[in-house]
């Protein structure tokens, strides 16, 4: 099973999108929630229909159309989406109005607009892409699910390109409600410090990345993808005989061979502790980088984390505020781990353009 | 009718637009502003939640909307029912 990375868009609380030198300089927060670093919309939207949209189907839409964009292809055969929480802000202002009215005189757009399917369908009207559409609201692994989907449909041959994609906006409420479970840091002197602190939380994150795949290798190929899988709520032990798993069986490679891990830790010290125990175990030779501080914890930022991957595989360079411990050697396959709050739980392998070496 | 333009910019999210831009009889839908059925919905709506104005007849809405004057006109008639 392998797909072809041929296209990326990436928006993100980083200027991951028209950048000279990726994260050079990277942005800092002093705050727990990570807003996306968003580009001019009327560049890449008619405004007639930009005017309906809210700002998650905005930057859905824009990084799908930069994704094209990158891959010199005009319509892909296939749009899939992964989104936790879908057009939340929509949702919030069409509930907010059924009580504030009575459940009277009820605004359409918002209610149209509320279902986590809108973005994969209005890049589909945009591009009048009559192909298979899909979105996945599987929670943390929504882009993990999307994913599968791509590599299976490639793997079938029911699609030669397809549109692929993670997204989700950070909005006050459901920043509101997530902070009410303590599961962000109070204080953040420095998002480019998160881990030399050892306290509890993380910071919340947004963003929306979508890739262009395909099943065949060519002289546009950034990157391979070999496989993803998900793990939900684990013991420690059955954790570990996963990840081993994985390696062993499904990538089927020693794990010397893996010269990049992309840890998904995310300030919080007491996961954080287990991830690098795991690092140590299994990688204790390969170069380990970090991306949550970049990009916030959100339901699909292994989104953030394939792009940011297929970016170092180009560039053969891990940008210096990734580096968690560096490693004199080239980087040809990159392990990608996100843990989502420590519940769940996925790994996404992907090699330099061609075959693993 | 400078109020009931700003109203619909809001509503509508005409950000491009000014409330002078719009003229007191140019048509809304089509060839006017280029407004469609949604923002038809839009329109009711505002009439309902800041004018406390309800249509009573569907069939009327072409003539109420047919630009902002025949709105505001409706919106003076019937307001006080």
């Amino acid at each position: 099973m392998k797909a072809y990375i041929k296209g990326i868009g990436n928006i993100s609380p980083q200027q991951t999108w028209g950048y000279n030198n990726f994260l050079d300089p990277p942005l800092e927060y002093h705050r727990n929630d990570l807003m996306a670093v968003e580009p001019d919309y009327s560049q890449w939207i008619n405004p007639q229909q930009l005017r309906r949209m809210s700002r998650v189907i905005k930057m859905g839409v824009t990084s799908a159309l930069m994704a094209l964009k990158d891959a010199e292809l005009e319509k892909p055969d296939a749009i899939i989406t992964g989104t936790g929480y879908g057009c939340v802000q929509d949702t919030t202002s069409f509930l907010t109005k059924i009580t504030d009215f009575n459940e009277q005189a009820l605004n359409p757009t918002p209610f149209i607009q509320s279902t986590h399917n809108t973005i994969g369908s209005q890049i589909a009207l945009l591009l009048q892409c009559h192909g298979y559409n899909q979105t996945y609201v599987h929670g943390a692994f929504s882009f993990e699910h999307a994913l599968l989907d791509a590599l299976m449909s490639l793997q079938e041959n029911s699609a030669q390109s397809i549109l692929v994609g993670g997204v989700d906006e950070l909005t006050q409420i459901s920043h509101a409600i997530h902070t009410r479970f303590d599961k962000y840091r109070r204080e953040v002197k420095s998002t480019l410090t998160l881990f030399d602190a050892a306290e509890a939380g993380t910071v919340a994150g947004e963003g929306a990345a979508y890739f262009v795949l395909s099943g065949k290798d060519d002289t546009q190929t950034k990157a391979c993808i070999h496989a993803v899988d998900t793990l939900f709520q684990p013991v420690q032990e059955t954790l570990l005989a996963w990840i081993e798993s994985f390696v062993r069986d499904r990538i089927n490679i020693p794990f010397e061979d893996i010269d990049l891990v992309l840890l998904g830790k995310s300030g919080d010290e007491k996961a954080d502790k287990q991830i690098d125990l795991m690092a140590k175990t299994y990688f204790p030779g390969a170069s380990l980088g970090v991306y949550k501080h970049l990009c916030g914890e959100h339901s699909v930022s292994s989104s953030f984390a394939l792009a940011l991957a297929t970016e170092i595989l180009l560039s053969q360079h891990i940008p210096e505020p990734v580096i968690h411990k560096a490693v004199s050697r080239p980087i040809r396959n990159v392990l990608i781990y996100n843990p989502y709050f420590y519940q769940h739980h996925s790994l996404i392998f992907l090699t330099e353009c061609h075959d693993i070496k | 009718m400078a109020d009931l333009k700003v109203q619909i910019i809001e509503a509508l999210n005409l950000k491009h637009l000014k409330p002078e831009d719009i003229g007191d009889d140019q048509p809304l839908f089509v060839e006017g502003l280029g407004l469609d059925s949604i923002d038809a919905l839009e329109l009711i709506v505002l009439l309902q939640q800041k004018h406390n104005t309800k249509i009573a007849n569907a069939q009327d809405g072409p003539t109420i909307f047919k630009s902002v004057r025949t709105m505001a006109q409706y919106i003076q008639d019937h307001k006080s029912s």
